[in-house]
């Protein structure tokens, strides 16, 4: 175990106290934005919960973030499940993603409101029904997200990022903003919001930062508030143990990894 | 074509009202025509800060409505000639207007005037939605607090996921001594966490109180305050001068900068 062995270098996090249970743990949801490209196409999927008014910020955020990630204008498959969309919101999709060099090209939905104004535009869609084999499928589409999100800017107040697998953030995560991973959580910049790694149990999920002064740091079911940050600050990496959420240098914490890889 | 801003900031009470009209009034010193728009459905005060309250005839609403012509609601200033007003009503509320509806507004002015500037709610809701629409750029005010900045954070990004990337910072209400003292934020400290670009930082300054009571901007005095220049200073930024920052250190810092600058002033 890593904390035994660096034991001089590690700083108990203050007030690290567990909260929750397994069953909570499990119960959060994950689902955000996903980006997915394979073979020339994307696939962009529209989490069900969030109001239009709330998802349209995150969506620019989004898109903004990731567009060093493809050179060439792709064709976009938009999943949008249960959402409701009308004509001037597809529109407004397809404005924002051919901004970023991305075509609107297929809605796939399982509203008819939604497949009618999807056809009005001339998009093509692909309308599902709803039986049960559906809940299968939307699980292996959720599974099929599992790669790490990649993006390029600063987060602001009031931005939330979830996704199901790592997220690597080159920007700064301003307090008021939240990043919610599966996996580890990287943030090149200063780590000033809320980061909860490992969200879906994952006790070996880490959070990395440049500065650590992090509102509320959440790996798993546990949850620490930072200590003020070192002056001048330098690479942090905050991990689990059995005793709570513990931080320690980035440069110790890596050389304990190579001699004995944390759970 | 003119250039549409939106004066924004997200918390309360920071200034924006204030800053509007100092801006737009000396931006109508500078030469140049300005129509102010109020944003404010149900509480407008633009026409309070410019003295022009018992000159609204006509409202936002009134246009829209086909009551009355755009140009017949436009309250002219009596004493800049370039300065119109374009009031709120007082008796609605910000859903009697759509984004749509503030973008033709906005573009029908901007063909006469060279600045729209736009007053906005404070807010994240309808309001402000209604106010940045028509927006190719944002003044967003903030004070040194730490709850302003938090504001100003999140309607930073709130613009840019509106595709208004153009947005610079009006630091308001700053106190050097307090600054000095290591009890208010610092320009940087703010800078650090918003980092957009900095176009004025106005000091706490009582003339405010007096001139809002008044309905005489800081901008239109004899000899302006130090806030008065500010709001100055930042309308030639906003023309493309570059301007120096004033310094504010000194103007209300130590007794030795104070005697550098009155022998600095003699010399």
């Amino acid at each position: 175990m890593s904390e035994a062995q660096t034991p001089s270098l590690e700083e108990s996090v203050t007030e690290s106290t567990e909260e929750g249970d397994e069953v909570e743990s499990a119960e959060i949801p994950i689902n955000g934005l996903v980006l997915e490209h394979c073979e020339g196409r994307c696939r962009f999927i529209l989490p069900a919960d969030l109001d239009w008014i709330d998802l349209w910020p995150q969506l620019q955020v989004y898109l903004a973030g990731q567009e060093h990630l493809w050179s060439e204008t792709l064709p976009v498959d938009c999943v949008c499940g249960q959402r409701l969309l009308d004509q001037s919101q597809l529109q407004q999709l397809a404005d924002a993603l051919s901004e970023h060099q991305l075509r609107l090209d297929k809605i796939i939905t399982e509203r008819r409101q939604t497949a009618i104004a999807a056809a009005t535009l001339g998009y093509s869609v692909q309308q599902r029904e709803l039986p049960p084999l559906l809940v299968k499928e939307a699980d292996r589409e959720a599974n099929a997200a599992a790669n790490p999100l990649y993006l390029k800017t600063t987060l602001r107040s009031g931005m939330e990022i979830r996704h199901e697998a790592s997220v690597v953030i080159v920007g700064d995560v301003n307090a008021g903003a939240s990043v919610i991973a599966a996996g580890d959580i990287i943030v090149w910049g200063r780590l000033r919001g809320v980061a909860h790694a490992g969200a879906k149990g994952n006790l070996g999920a880490r959070i990395m930062t440049l500065e650590m002064a992090a509102t509320q740091l959440r790996i798993a079911n546990f949850v620490a508030r930072t200590p003020d940050p070192p002056k001048p600050p330098y690479p942090e990496v905050a991990y689990a143990t059995p005793q709570g959420i513990q931080i320690a240098p980035a440069d110790a914490w890596a050389g304990s990894l190579a001699v004995s890889e944390a759970p | 074509m003119g250039r549409t801003i939106v004066i924004t900031s997200g918390k309360g009470g920071v200034g924006k009202t204030t800053a509007s009209a100092n801006i737009g009034v000396a931006l109508a010193k500078l030469g140049r025509s300005v129509v102010l728009i109020d944003a404010d459905f149900g509480l407008r005060n633009l026409d309070l800060l410019l003295g022009l309250e018992n000159r609204v005839v006509y409202t936002a609403i009134d246009v829209l409505t086909g009551q009355c012509r755009l140009d017949q609601a436009l309250v002219r200033d009596k004493r800049l000639n370039k300065l119109v007003l374009l009031p709120a009503a007082q008796n609605r509320n910000k859903d009697a207007i759509t984004p749509e509806q503030m973008r033709q507004l906005a573009s029908a002015l901007s063909k006469h005037y060279d600045y729209v500037l736009i007053d906005c709610p404070a807010g994240i809701e309808a309001g402000f939605r209604n106010a940045i629409a028509p927006a190719q750029e944002a003044l967003v005010v903030t004070t040194p607090e730490i709850a302003a900045v938090r504001d100003a954070d999140r309607v930073i990004g709130l613009l840019e996921a509106y595709r208004i990337r153009n947005s610079h910072l009006i630091l308001n209400r700053l106190r050097p001594a307090m600054v000095a003292a290591n009890d208010m934020m610092s320009v940087e400290d703010v800078q650090e966490i918003l980092s957009i670009p900095l176009i004025g930082i106005v000091p706490e300054d009582e003339k405010v109180i007096v001139s809002t009571n008044k309905g005489e901007p800081l901008v239109l005095a004899e000899s302006p305050s130090l806030a008065g220049r500010a709001f100055m200073n930042i309308a030639r930024r906003l023309e493309g001068e570059k301007v120096e920052f004033l310094d504010l250190e000194a103007a209300s810092g130590g007794l030795f900068s104070r005697i550098r600058r009155l022998f600095g002033a003699k010399g």
